[in-house]
């Protein structure tokens, strides 16, 4: 997908202003989800198990050849073909590949990101292949030509009423329907497309290399769907989504679930080994799984990027994020959006592309502490600033904004001339400010008002 | 392709330390009864429903009734004979009621789990799934469950724990979408008479 992210200040500031029910929506639903994962980390030692899957993910990766042989060989021993991706071309060469050999003429897609990064679905329209998206969520987004807005609830940006809106054009339900009337109207038209299908495409939220199962976690029962009905299913999986053994997953499927929604395990839980055997009656005929690199082995080589691997996209971090919460994800402008997408961007797709992201948060901590494999995602925040400084990719402006505020901050002098200075201006002369640093704040906010008398003054005066 | 991907793996983890895999974390096990009881309260507390029979006569009663209120049903080639409900056989595809017979459930989570060998359909396209499940394969963790599943894995195994649902329209949560929007667990204490 193409990637928009230095566009973000100007971005953020346009939603702010123009849709304000976006931040009133997105808030809402990530305020309920972060209750619901706070309650559900409080109910089990999530401290011991943010540990251990830690632990888990790091020795992984840290043996990712030896894992991704390991998953192959088990993968290819159940029937299973294995290709491998090393960037997003080569993905939409073997998914056209596939689909030109199979006569492939619909498609059923069941929630996956990466399917997003690789740019799957205009492949697929360009061949003249129709996809049809399947989690609610995503549907309703397809319908409206947007991208997702969030990892786990790609729609969370979007009211009841404006869903109701676009469903009685589309299907004509009433516009005042409930939400199961519409739930009702989009099953209809989906489970026609599971049952017409020739291809379900997948991600996988973990692949266990011991075992060589694709796992999927989901809550509408379409992946189980997508995953069964059609005569093929494809599975696009990221280098570094496995895990060693099968046991494993007793505390990444639970723990994830918790991160994401506040359960305890995912409504359904897919453990997939292969295409249907002969003595069964139902399921795909071939399954393909293609590793996909994309930029990931260059991330790893990071020595502190390589962190961000460990992630299970579950959206906690996007949850527990002030700044997230106030434009939900399409400023962010790539896929990943919120806290994983500011750190986990910049190595896949470039620092000189993604370089507004690093500075898309206050530091405040609270992604570490939601985040279920603990990554440091405020110090890499910090790493990748640095690494803008150093790159020189900042603007110049800031460097001279840094100069002056480094010469206030250290001479007593100089800062009580500023901040008279900033007193003294005519009331409303922020609000249309020249200053480009000045300027990119006040367009997404109410102009600032310095107070007529200084810290010091309101303190001499006893405040 | 493959060689080129992990030769830049190998490169990348070079001189890399290699921290050690922690052995799996275990929470206590539980007693035939506590399961039962927590099975029934998280299923319960996910949307399912749960009843407790006693032996495969008294399912069979109890399937009596429970059947009246359906015009068909899909059931998998798993479930015994006798627990075939006196209803016209339907393709999944039109059943109202769907019934499966469990490989095993977990009491921790409220999860029944699904093999692909009964068919993949029947668990997915009725509105209704009703799901037996013996006692003896009810497991108090998902590990224990995850370690007894291991030696003889099915292409696919489903977990499910509750009825299909989805909170995408406006945050208001949804049943049935896609998958059963109904999951009835019957769990039978004894197979043997
Ligand atoms: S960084 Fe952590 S909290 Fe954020 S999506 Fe990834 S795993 Fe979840």
């Amino acid at each position: 997908m193409r990637v928009r992210a230095n566009e973000y200040p100007k971005e953020s500031a346009r939603v702010i202003r123009e849709e304000p029910h976006v931040r009133e929506s997105v808030t809402g639903a990530t305020l309920n989800f972060d209750a619901k994962r706070r309650a559900a980390y409080a109910e089990v030692d999530s401290e011991q198990w943010r540990h251990f899957a830690e632990d888990v993910k790091n020795h992984v990766l840290m043996n990712l050849e030896h894992y991704l042989e390991q998953a192959a060989t088990a993968l290819e021993r159940s029937g299973v073909r294995v290709h491998w991706a090393e960037d997003a071309e080569a993905a939409q060469r073997i998914v056209a590949a596939l689909v030109r050999e199979k006569g492939v003429r619909r498609a059923v897609k069941a929630k996956t990101m990466i399917s997003e990064e690789l740019g799957i679905n205009p492949l697929l329209e360009g061949l003249g292949v129709n996809v049809l998206e399947t989690d609610l969520g995503e549907y309703i987004i397809q319908l409206l030509e947007q991208p997702p807005s969030h990892i786990v609830g790609p729609a969370i940006h979007l009211s009841l009423e404006q869903i109701r809106r676009l469903f009685h054009e589309r299907f004509g339900t009433p516009l005042d329907a409930a939400p199961d009337t519409l739930a009702a109207a989009a099953r209809k038209l989906l489970r026609q497309g599971f049952l017409e299908a020739d291809l379900g495409i997948s991600g996988a939220n973990f692949v266990v290399a011991e075992t060589g199962t694709l796992v999927l976690i989901e809550n509408e029962g379409n992946i189980r769907l997508s995953t069964s009905a059609p005569r093929l299913h494809l599975a696009l999986v990221g280098i570094e989504k496995l895990l060693p053994r099968f046991s494993d997953l007793s505390v990444f499927l639970s723990l994830t679930a918790r991160a994401a929604t506040g359960q305890r395990l995912g409504t359904f839980v897919s453990l997939i080994q292969g295409p249907r055997r002969p003595d069964e009656i139902d399921g795909p005929e071939e399954v393909h799984v293609v590793f996909v690199d994309n930029g990931r082995s260059s991330v790893l080589a990071d020595d502190e990027a390589w962190e961000t691997l460990r992630c299970v996209r579950c959206a906690a971090c996007l949850n527990a994020c002030p700044v997230y919460r106030q434009t939900g994800g399409h400023a962010y402008g790539y896929v990943y959006s919120g806290p994983i997408g500011a750190v986990l961007s910049p190595g896949l797709v470039g620092l000189e592309n993604t370089k507004p992201l690093p500075y898309a948060s206050s530091l405040c901590g609270a992604c570490f502490q939601a985040c279920p494999v603990r990554i440091p995602i405020p110090k890499l925040l910090l790493t990748w600033r640095h690494r803008a400084v150093e790159e020189g990719l900042t603007p110049r402006f800031e460097k001279a904004a840094i100069k002056g505020y480094a010469l206030a901050m250290t001479q007593p002098w100089a800062y009580r001339l500023a901040s008279k200075a900033l007193r003294l201006l005519p009331e409303k002369a922020l609000d249309n400010t020249v200053v480009p640093v000045l300027q990119a704040w006040v367009e997404g906010r109410a102009g600032l008002k310095p107070s007529s008398k200084s810290f010091r003054e309101l303190w001499e005066e006893g405040l | 392709m493959k060689e080129r991907i992990l030769s830049c793996v190998r490169r990348a983890l070079e001189h890399r330390p290699s921290p050690v895999l922690p052995d799996p974390l275990t929470l206590p096990s539980l007693s035939r009864e506590e399961a039962v009881a927590l099975f029934t309260e998280r299923l319960s507390g996910n949307g399912g429903e749960v009843v407790r029979l006693p032996d495969l006569k008294g399912s069979r009663e109890w399937l009596e009734g429970f059947a009246q209120s359906f015009s068909g049903a899909a059931v998998s080639r798993m479930v015994p004979p006798v627990l075939y409900p006196a209803l016209p056989a339907l393709p999944p595809e039109e059943a109202p009621l769907g019934i499966s017979w469990a490989i095993g459930a977990v009491a921790e989570t409220g999860t029944v789990l699904l093999s692909s060998r009964e068919g993949r359909r029947t668990q997915l396209l009725p509105p209704t799934h009703l799901v037996f499940v013996p006692e003896e394969t009810l497991y108090a963790t998902l590990l224990e469950a995850l370690q007894a599943l291991k030696g003889d894995l099915p292409s696919a195994i489903g977990l499910h724990s509750g009825p299909s649902k989805s909170a995408d329209i406006g945050q208001v949560m949804v049943r049935g979408v896609h998958g059963p929007g109904r999951l009835v667990a019957a769990l039978i204490a004894e197979l043997s008479d």
